[in-house]
């Protein structure tokens, strides 16, 4: 299937500034894709040069199939939930949400039907009398989705649309977001910089560094199989251990980590000996005990830190001369403190290995 | 330990303040006073009070002519300075335009101008194009002198507008067009509406200018300076009254639309 938003080798330079370094993507219809990176990274010119907002230095634009790069933001068929929502503060929600309706060039008739309707899909029906600021910052966000959904958009652009909410709100709005998205079917295409918000909703996570994708590709794959320092840094907290590559095992390589050999899946790679490698341990993939585990990776180590977090403990054993693991425990499964001596160990194929490169240039 | 000596500066202030206020105010009502004066001599003491004046001056046709003239003036100003002003505020705010701090201050300069020199210099100009004096060039020196007003306040406002309001309009379909007169205009509407306002006390309140470049036709201040020539009654305190009481009504009404509109 022809995708609908292709990047074709888009960069965007603001005078030397390169904010957007040649970017390839591709998007499939009813997709819940993510832009997600550190601030500055070109998420939000991705986003306005393909709103219509800004011109690429060079490269080419396409929306279902067609050319768009030159065509001016009221011409495009994708619309844009901005971050502050920019609702006209002037206008009551239903004028809102119907702006986009009545340029369209619809009769009243189904301007009213299409406004209530998605009034409706929000629970926002007694509202559509308000102003912007006689709502609040949830009800705004849901009003702001309705009137960027309203045209029928072939793409609906969001551009940290979350961010001005506070934590509890957020995770209600991400739920509600996807829930959105999957009744409409529309392809929404959503920039963040919160790894833990992409992960919950995202068919595909687009990793963006210094203007070009790190990595692509869905949930579970990025959180387990990171392809760079990067990408394994930036989702979900992590352990990297700078290991020397003894030699292959199967579908496992053995590697050298402090002067302790450690197995660990090769992620794709065919790392040979001698290698410098990093090896990804997720904190939850570590299991602590008093007694040395029977089988897979298993060091003992002591202590350093216990943080009780609620619903789980966090652990710093300090393993060796001062390499530290940070673990995830249930507070009732391990009864030592700090400074007291534990084990440590998980099975080979949770962690896996990347190439040794910072984040590429 | 708070002593007279230490309270001193405030009291002296204070002092200052209300001398200032009684200053300010002592001629206004001294006019208004000798409006209601039953006699032909503006001075004290008021023996006998009476509205009659009033009466003589609402059924004077010449003052009521003058009064209509001046609104049309002022109406006409307006509407022009209003144009000009929100279309040179927008070039002030646009992106990638060049000498934008040119514009504005050239946009300014007619508000800082003595009236006297912006007089004579208008009347030079128009006599140089063959436009002879009377509404027409009293409109375009009025114009010439409420424009600043209005671009300082547009500009106040259009800077305080959201960015993205206008690229969120133009999200939904918009052409710049539409989006300003559908997104930017209400925007800017009650920062407008002061800006009208004062436009129209400013026009009605022109003397020199209106001097210089009208007719025969007098606009009110015309009217009111000759007939003081002509010498001090009181139907000329009940004249300048009601300008008076009416011009700050709409100037208080307006202020208060604005403010209400501001904190909205
Ligand atoms: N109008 C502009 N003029 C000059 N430089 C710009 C402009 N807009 C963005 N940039 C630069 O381009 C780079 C990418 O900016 P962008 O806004 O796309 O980042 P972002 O990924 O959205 O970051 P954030 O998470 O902070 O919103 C930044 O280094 C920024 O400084
Ligand atoms: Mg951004």
């Amino acid at each position: 299937m022809e995708p609908v938003v292709q990047f074709d080798h888009v960069t965007k330079n603001y005078g030397s500034q390169v904010a957007v370094d040649d970017l390839n993507l591709s998007i499939e219809a009813g997709k819940f894709v993510t832009l997600l990176g550190p601030s500055g990274c070109g998420k939000s010119t991705s986003l306005r040069m393909l709103g219509g907002f800004e011109m690429p230095t060079s490269g080419r634009i396409l929306l279902s199939g067609k050319d768009v790069t030159r065509v001016p933001p009221n011409k495009r068929n994708v619309n844009i939930v901005f971050q502050d929502y920019a609702l006209f503060p002037h206008m009551n929600v239903a004028k809102n949400i119907a702006f986009g309706l009545e340029l369209k060039g619809l009769d009243n008739k189904s301007i009213h039907r299409r406004v209530s309707e998605l009034l409706e899909l929000v629970q926002l029906q007694d509202y559509a009398n308000r102003l912007p600021n006689e709502l609040s910052g949830g009800q705004r966000q849901r009003v702001a989705l309705m009137r960027a959904l309203a045209p029928d958009p072939d793409v609906l652009l969001l551009d940290e649309p979350l961010s001005a909410l506070d934590a509890k709100l957020r995770q209600q709005m991400q739920i509600e977001l996807k829930a959105i998205q999957e009744k409409t079917g529309k392809t929404f295409m959503f920039v963040t910089h919160d790894q833990e918000e992409a992960l919950t909703m995202s068919d595909t996570i687009v990793v963006m560094n210094n203007g070009r994708i790190e990595q692509m590709g869905d949930p579970s794959t990025l959180y387990g199989r990171p392809g760079s320092v990067f990408v394994a840094n930036f989702i979900g907290e992590t352990n990297l251990l700078r290991s020397t590559v003894l030699g292959a095992e199967g579908n496992l390589t053995a590697l050298d980590w402090n002067g302790i050999t450690i197995k660990a899946d090769q992620g794709g790679l065919s790392p040979k000996a001698g290698e410098h490698l990093y090896v990804v341990l997720r904190p939850e993939s570590i299991h602590c005990s008093a007694t040395e585990p029977t089988s897979g990776n298993r060091i003992k180590g002591k202590i350093r830190q216990r943080v009780f977090k609620g619903n789980h403990t966090s652990l710093a054993v300090e393993v060796g001369d001062g390499a530290v693991l940070n673990t995830l425990v249930h507070p009732g499964d391990v009864a030592q403190l700090a400074g007291d001596d534990i084990w440590v160990g998980w099975k080979p194929e949770t962690a896996t290995v990347i190439p040794d490169r910072h984040a590429h240039r | 330990m708070r002593s007279l000596f230490s309270d001193a500066p405030r009291v002296t202030l204070t002092a200052i303040y209300w001398a200032f206020i009684f200053y300010l105010l002592l001629p206004l009502t001294l006019m208004m006073a000798m409006s209601f004066k039953d006699a032909n001599f503006v001075a004290f003491p008021i023996g006998e009070w009476t509205l009659d004046w009033y009466a003589k001056v609402l059924q004077d046709k010449q003052f009521l002519e003058a009064c209509l003239y001046s609104i049309m003036i002022a109406a006409a100003t307006t509407l022009a300075a209003t144009v000009l002003g929100v279309w040179i505020a927008m070039l002030i705010v646009a992106e990638g335009i060049k000498g934008q701090v040119i514009i504005f201050a050239l946009a300014c300069l007619p508000a800082v101008v003595p009236g006297m020199i912006s007089a004579i210099s208008l009347r030079i100009f128009i006599s140089t194009i063959d436009m002879p004096t009377g509404t027409a060039a009293i409109i375009l020196g009025h114009t010439v002198h409420a424009v600043p007003f209005v671009v300082v306040m547009a500009l106040t406002r259009l800077r305080s507008m959201p960015g993205n309001l206008v690229d969120a309009a133009r999200d939904l379909g918009a052409d710049s067009f539409v989006a300003f007169l559908r997104v930017t205009l209400p925007y800017l509407g009650p920062a407008l509406f002061g800006g009208m306002i004062f436009c129209v006390l400013l026009s009605i309140d022109d003397f020199v200018r209106t001097f210089f470049l009208g007719g025969y036709r007098p606009t009110l201040p015309m009217l009111i300076f000759a007939k003081v020539q002509g010498g001090m009654s009181p139907e000329i305190n009940a004249m300048a009254t009601l300008v008076l009481v009416v011009t700050a009504a709409v100037g208080l009404y307006a202020e208060y639309l604005t403010r209400r509109a501001r904190t909205r």
